[in-house]
């Protein structure tokens, strides 16, 4: 086994990552990680917390821990409500121990297997570790040494969609520059300043990018989809813009570890896929209509995630069959997918229910063609609340415990609720 | 009401509902995602004219096209409401 610096491309190009104006090579990337390995031997074999402070040190001290620290815990920009394990160490320490330079060692401790945890916000609404092996998470990424491709990073890489794309350019040797934050303007002056020719993000910044109209002014050779579902018209357009690039969309679930992409432009993916075995995975639809997939590796025991006696994980993603396409649906726990952030109905409903005019609340998700789904809730108010009034109030009250996209954008009026036969709220289907 | 005074009309209405501020007066010329409405803001506009126009036509497009200014946006439901 070997670990991720082990796994480092033998001849590197000149730049790896591009952090602002701070351009790292591969070479000092690797020295920056050993030297970290070298003067925290302490850290051997121990659980350590990852705080992310900015794209190269987040990379430096990847390449640094994993093989040498049990577990990795990247933490979120929220660890609210999260629960840490016990004996946890954190890096970067708030109280530095330095090691005595005397105490130096290159050390000969065989690397570890580190387990790898990412954040996900879980299927309630209360977030959730999620253990995954090396392995898995670079079961997509296509190695190519002698890469001429330069990434946009678009998301901050302790989540799982910057992860990838963070292992994808270090393992293929590509330069990757960030661009994590801001709006799409100011991403797209950074991708046009250093030429991004690869980009992975969600079809709703695609969008975004789009509205821009400065997407064609770059050299795209890679643009890849994911995070939500993607559709047909937006794919189409970009393979139009961009017709010798290659374009696909990816499909990954935080429970499976990584799911598997689709190059062929067309929405969802083949119906054959589902009697085949691709890259070690198999599919399967379940009598719910949730696609189950069977990674390649079996995963990390986890209390969260369900695997049935056949190693299939349900991925509670519905899907449908149509015309020799497997298309997705949408999340049977009624998850909802703003622009790739999930939302829980239930932890909006519990904010609304403290405003006094509210008597009941049932939150769901409504398509959109612009940020895929938006938040809508249905609500009992008190009689004669000034209904005028109350759907600014919510927002106030909302903004104070909710991230923006949470928050609903449109509120029903209605009488009643219905309870199913369970007495609990009856969840209306997703309309994706 | 004219097409587009009632968009410009529901642009702002949606503005102060998504909590954003729009912060020059709105022409033809404005870059939507510019304007201070965000892009929750622009989903929630496009939203609510599907509401009052019974039409969304983003989502009845083969191919997307996706509109820069609010000139381009107007249009896009112009030609949308001649062809139906």
């Amino acid at each position: 086994m070997m670990a991720f610096w082990q796994q480092l491309p033998q001849t590197p190009p000149d730049r790896l990552a591009v952090d602002g104006a701070l351009p790292l090579s591969f070479e000092q990337l690797h020295n920056r990680a050993t030297q970290l390995r070298n003067t925290h031997p302490e850290l051997y074999g121990k659980a350590l917390a990852l705080e992310y402070t900015s794209t190269t040190e987040f990379l430096c001290a990847l390449l640094a821990f994993d093989g040498w620290c049990s577990a990795l815990y990247l933490l979120p920009d929220t660890t609210q409500e999260l629960a840490m394990p016990a004996d946890l160490m954190h890096w970067p320490a708030d109280t530095a121990v330095k090691t005595p330079l005397s105490e130096l060692c290159h050390s000969t401790e065989p690397a570890l297997e580190t387990v790898w945890y990412l954040a996900t916000s879980g299927t309630t609404g209360t977030p959730k570790w999620i253990p995954h092996r090396f392995a898995s998470l670079c079961r997509a990424v296509k190695s190519n040494p002698a890469s001429a491709l330069r990434w946009g990073l678009c998301y901050q890489p302790y989540r799982f969609a910057g992860l990838q794309v963070l292992l994808q350019s270090a393992l293929s040797g590509a330069c990757l520059i960030d661009a994590s934050s801001g709006d799409a303007h100011q991403r797209m002056q950074v991708f046009k300043r250093y030429q991004v020719n690869a980009l992975s993000a969600t079809p709703s910044l695609w969008r975004q990018l789009l509205m821009t109209n400065q997407l064609a002014e770059l050299p795209l050779l890679q643009l890849t989809l994911g995070g939500e579902i993607a559709d047909q018209p937006l794919l189409t357009k970009l393979q139009q813009l961009f017709p010798t690039a290659r374009v696909l969309h990816i499909y990954a679930s935080t429970e499976a570890g990584v799911g598997f992409s689709v190059s062929d432009g067309q929405a969802g993916f083949p119906e054959a896929w589902l009697q085949q075995t691709r890259s070690g995975i198999q599919m399967r639809i379940n009598a719910e209509h949730h696609l189950c997939i069977k990674p390649a590796t079996v995963p990390v025991r986890s209390q969260h995630i369900v695997v049935d006696a056949d190693g299939f994980i349900d991925t509670s993603d519905v899907v449908q069959l149509k015309s020799g396409r497997v298309l997705f649906l949408g999340r049977a726990n009624g998850a909802i997918n703003v622009g790739g952030n999930k939302v829980h109905p239930e932890q909006v409903e519990q904010v609304l229910l403290q405003h006094e005019a509210v008597l009941q609340a049932r939150v769901y998700g409504k398509a959109s063609s612009v940020l895929g789904q938006l938040v809508v809730a249905d609500v009992v108010a008190k009689p004669g609340s000034d209904l005028k009034k109350l759907p600014s109030q919510l927002m106030q009250l909302c903004l104070t415990q909710l991230q923006r996209y949470q928050i609903p954008t449109r509120y029903h009026w209605v009488s009643e609720l219905a309870n199913n036969s369970s007495g609990k709220l009856s969840r209306k289907e997703s309309n994706v | 009401m004219d097409l587009q005074t009632h968009i410009q009309k529901t642009l702002l209405q949606v503005a102060e509902l998504a909590n954003c501020q729009i912060s020059q007066p709105l022409t033809d010329d404005t870059v939507l995602l510019e304007s201070g409405l965000d892009s929750l803001g622009f989903a929630m506009l496009v939203a609510q004219l599907e509401e009052e126009l019974g039409m969304d036509p983003f989502s009845e497009m083969q191919i997307a096209v996706y509109p820069r200014t609010l000139g381009e946006f107007i249009h896009i439901y112009q030609q949308a409401a001649g062809s139906s």
